[in-house]
């Protein structure tokens, strides 16, 4: 059962079964038993994000209010909260991003009941002081204030609010600063942020480990049996079609000079072939086997690091190409090898022995990363929020196997085109001179 | 279930190879390390970042045989990943592969290992980004993470774990390649390291494994002893100003005669998980100072060295230390300008929160050194870290990087050995313990802070002033009577502070 028998292409990449059972009201309950002794992964991901900050003035809210989760119900008031939390002696945390909010515990399996108990209580029963609110946001800030520091975040922030127009990826997920500071006047927002989303139908419960899916769905009807379904939908603004190269510039000289090319990329699809194709350019193109990194990081020496990809996301977000320098005087030639290099693709396609070495290293570096619970939960989650369904982890490495010459150019074509481009650039110039 | 195999083989030459063994028969990845037991300690004066670079060209190089890129060429469909980590006194390279490409993957590791090729081109690749981080990135890209290594070069001055592993501005400069390639051959020898594999590999493996290991030079390395300090007399604290920073980097040190080694130790880390576990929110300092007061993201203490504290929720492997100390770190708090900014109340502030946070942090040290832990405390953290613990080995990498760090503090299996020690431990050895280790009147303190603030924040820190904690109108309003009468208690604590001393961000690792 464990073996992962990689090269027979009919067999999913999840080398164990997924289970899946649905309660009444809508709740999804995926149980994936794995080799891992007294060990259990309990996660719950929610489809929120940044993305649903549709509202002005509430930027970074799905991220704060993931905070909020953890001040406390009335049977478990956050101090009550920590020491039970404490005495199960689990990794937990959680953390959000554009798409979800992911919340997870792993630890010991004779707790297992316990963890449930806990979440349960909190995804229906959140109940803080509005003083602990008020408070909470200081922490927010606190955590902007830390990863303002580095420069390349605040590049991105940049970078985001000048690639989208209405979208919601506009604003990062940490959210405008002065929506930040205004955070503790949003008391009766939070309210009805808890009430839209913090529902079974936009929640998946998900648990790996030294389990069975009997016990796993067991507990789950006990303890989340009662949690009453909701009606919100919500309208995420449509980005209108990008026109025109856009372009963004960070003067700073206190670190290496930085560029990033960022084309606007597809949705993620597990049937479509856009994502899995564009996956499998990126990787020909920007890996440390790539022409351009044999020739730009390592012969010529121009640049330290060069990487580059699409991010799964809900809706389309950015293909972003990285590239750190030792000199700002080589921008142009390195923007125009790059894009050299994709013309060359769009014009003369792929070799298949690269194609097929390609799709060998994207299924065998997912079998070498799923060796603890963890890793597994997470990729599930992922799947779960971009489609509903974990099973679309296995049809989308599926859909590698699909991936044709002729796709690479269509994907090539598509999408990297300079009127989908901004170009955000870090040096100690006034401007950033790219063309 | 995983059979955890621990021998000692025998090389066929004059010494005896140390071999850790984690036989997985289910296990469908493999992984491989190597640690030799020289680390930034045996950078020569001069030259220090030397191991870093040395380690760096062999795991970012070619073989012999093979350039890097024929590397890269060649492990792409196999995609197996190899690493290196350098720290005072250890380098481990770790490789990972899939068991299908076994044979394929396994001259290519021993090329690297056994034969690096050592060529200019590499070699200047991996210098230029060596200095590009001793140069810049240390100091831009993370405030917290620069006032770490700050504190490590105040704490460690004058003695071999004062450098960062990466070295400084001027050593990294002066590394030529001929250095690199006597120092690996008087440092990486066959004499001087350990063996780790985990996973489902043939008996033949080991064997082979050991052969070839057998062409490392066979030189017995002087290594360095790692330092002893003095406890400093009093609290020094350095502020490093720094132009455009947007919060005060709080880290603090003072050397600690306690490793894993000692069964004690045990005791110690019951203490220091209630007052400040990494990461987590049961801890004093996370409560006092962000849970209810939201000063920052996170505060935590450490009796040991913690890699990559802002990246890791777990402790990894691969950092054996000798010299030991105790740290807190305080996450980046506000400083006055941004509070100006931010609130019309706060207008008149001159210092900004860190300060108060330094009080809050080592007053609520000093309740546990003075009260103790309660029996239910005590309980509630040893019943935490019983399980807890069981973490840091979930997958085979770490499991097995465990292992072998438990040989370099003379243990088996530190992690089985620290379970069955958390288990008979009581109330009275913890507090013990903190008596023996705990106290908040030496150290050294590292603050990054923007050049506005410096200058207000050594007066406030050097004279003992009041630091009153600045809150919004509107947090404020809602603050308990106990919180308060804590604050009033707090914003007089005296510390004691014996120097100050502001240093220009400019002339820190030069």
């Amino acid at each position: 059962m464990m073996f992962v028998e990689i090269n027979a292409g009919d067999q999913n990449i999840l080398p164990y079964p997924i289970h899946q059972y649905k309660l009444a009201n809508g709740l999804n309950v995926v149980t994936v038993p794995f080799d891992s002794p007294g060990l259990a992964a309990f996660y719950i991901v929610v489809s929120v994000g940044s993305r649903n900050e549709v509202e002005p003035g509430v930027t970074g809210f799905a991220h704060f209010f993931e905070h909020m989760m953890f001040r406390g119900t009335d049977k478990y008031p956050r101090e009550k909260y920590t020491e039970v939390l404490k005495m199960t002696g689990a990794g937990a945390n959680a953390n959000t991003s554009l798409d979800r909010t992911i919340y997870h515990m792993t630890g010991n399996v004779d707790y297992l009941e316990k963890m449930f108990e806990l979440e349960s209580d909190r995804f229906m029963n959140l109940n803080y002081p509005e003083h602990d609110f008020k408070v909470e946001a200081g922490a927010v800030k606190g955590e902007y204030t830390k990863n303002f520091a580095n420069p390349y975040q605040r590049l991105y922030e940049s970078l985001v609010n000048t690639a989208f127009d209405v979208h919601t990826y506009k604003h990062t997920t940490m959210g405008f600063f002065e929506d930040i500071v205004d955070m503790p006047n949003q008391y009766e927002y939070s309210k009805i942020f808890f009430d839209r989303y913090y529902r079974p139908e936009y929640s998946t419960v998900v648990v790996v480990g030294d389990v069975i899916a009997e016990k796993v769905n067991a507990l789950a009807e006990k303890y989340f049996n009662n949690w009453k379904p909701g009606d919100y939908t919500v309208q995420i603004p449509v980005e209108p079609e990008q026109n025109e190269k856009r372009a963004i510039h960070l003067p700073d000289g206190s670190i290496p000079p930085f560029m990033s090319l960022n084309y606007k990329g597809p949705s993620f699809s597990d049937s479509k072939i856009d994502m899995a194709a564009l996956d499998v350019l990126s990787t020909i193109l920007f890996s440390q086997n790539s022409e351009l990194y044999k020739k730009l990081v390592v012969e010529e020496q121009k640049l330290r690091f060069l990487g580059g990809g699409a991010m799964n996301t809900r809706d389309p977000y950015l293909i972003n190409i990285q590239a750190s320098f030792i000199s700002k005087d080589d921008f142009q030639y390195v923007r125009d090898e790059i894009s050299n290099a994709i013309n060359d693709i769009r014009t003369n396609g792929v070799s298949q022995k690269i194609l097929e070495e390609t799709k060998s290293n994207l299924k065998y570096s997912f079998a070498m990363s799923i060796d603890n619970p963890d890793v597994i939960a997470n990729s599930l989650c992922q799947f779960i929020y971009l489609t509903g369904d974990p099973e679309a982890l296995n049809r989308f490495y599926s859909l590698y196997d699909k991936v044709t010459e002729d796709d690479i150019k269509m994907v090539a074509n598509k999408f990297f085109n300079d009127n989908r481009l901004t170009i955000a650039t870090i040096s100690e110039d006034e401007k950033g001179g790219v063309e | 279930m995983k059979a955890i195999i621990i021998s000692l083989l025998l090389s066929g030459f004059i010494m005896a190879q140390q071999v850790v063994e984690l036989k997985q028969p289910n296990a469908s990845k493999m992984v491989v390390k190597f640690m030799f037991k020289n680390g930034s300690i045996c950078d020569p004066q001069g030259k220090e970042g030397l191991t870093y670079t040395t380690s760096q060209v062999i795991n970012n190089g070619g073989t012999a045989e093979l350039t890097y890129s024929d590397i890269q060429s060649k492990i792409y469909p196999m995609a197996s990943r190899y690493s290196v980590l350098v720290d005072k006194e250890a380098v481990t390279f770790t490789f990972q592969f899939h068991k299908d490409w076994i044979d394929e993957f396994y001259p290519i590791m021993m090329g690297l290992i056994t034969n690096p090729s050592f060529s200019q081109a590499d070699f200047e690749r991996v210098k230029n980004n060596q200095q590009a981080y001793v140069d810049q990135v240390i100091r831009a890209s993370s405030d917290e993470e620069y006032s770490k290594k700050a504190m490590e070069d105040f704490l460690f001055r004058g003695t071999n774990y004062q450098h960062m592993v990466e070295g400084n501005s001027a050593s990294v400069s002066a590394i030529t390649l001929e250095d690199v390639k006597a120092h690996y051959k008087d440092f990486f020898t066959r004499n001087n390291f350990m063996i780790g594999i985990a996973g489902n590999y043939p008996e033949s493996f080991i064997e082979k494994l050991k052969t070839d290991l057998a062409n490392l030079p066979d030189i017995r390395p002087a290594i360095p002893t790692a330092p002893a300090i003095q406890m400093p007399d009093g609290i020094d604290v350095e502020i490093i100003s720094k132009d455009g920073a947007f919060g005060s980097a709080i880290f603090t040190g003072y050397p600690l005669n306690i490793t894993r080694t000692d069964d004690e130790f045990a005791a110690l880390m019951v203490a220091n998980s209630y007052l400040g576990e990494h990461r987590k929110s049961y801890s004093k300092l996370y409560k006092v100072i962000r849970e209810e007061r939201s000063m920052n993201y996170g505060d935590y203490s450490y009796i040991e060295w913690y890699h990559n504290g802002g990246g890791n929720m777990l402790p990894p492997s691969g950092v054996p230390r000798q010299s030991n100390y105790f740290a807190v770190w305080i996450r980046p708090v506000q400083i006055a300008k941004q509070l100006k900014m931010q609130y019309e109340e706060l207008k008149d502030v001159n210092v900004g929160h860190a300060h108060f946070a330094i009080r809050m942090a080592l007053r609520e040290m000093d309740k546990m050194i003075k009260n103790g832990l309660s029996q239910a405390d005590f309980e509630a953290t040893r019943a935490f870290l019983q399980s807890y613990i069981r973490l840091y080995i979930k997958n085979p990498d770490q499991q097995l990087g465990y292992l072998m760090d438990s040989r370099r503090y003379g243990r088996e299996n530190y992690i089985e050995e620290l379970g069955a020690l958390l288990s008979t431990l009581t109330l009275e050895d913890v507090n013990n313990a903190i008596n023996k280790y705990f106290q908040i009147d030496n150290m050294k303190i590292t603050i990054v802070t923007d050049v506005s603030e410096a200058e207000p924040l050594a007066e406030s820190l050097k004279n003992n002033l009041p630091s009153s904690m600045s809150y919004s109108d509107l947090v404020k309003a809602g603050l308990s009577e106990e919180i308060l009468s804590e604050d009033a208690a707090t914003e007089n604590f005296k510390l004691n502070v014996k120097s100050v001393t502001i240093v220009d961000s400019k002339d820190t690792f030069k």
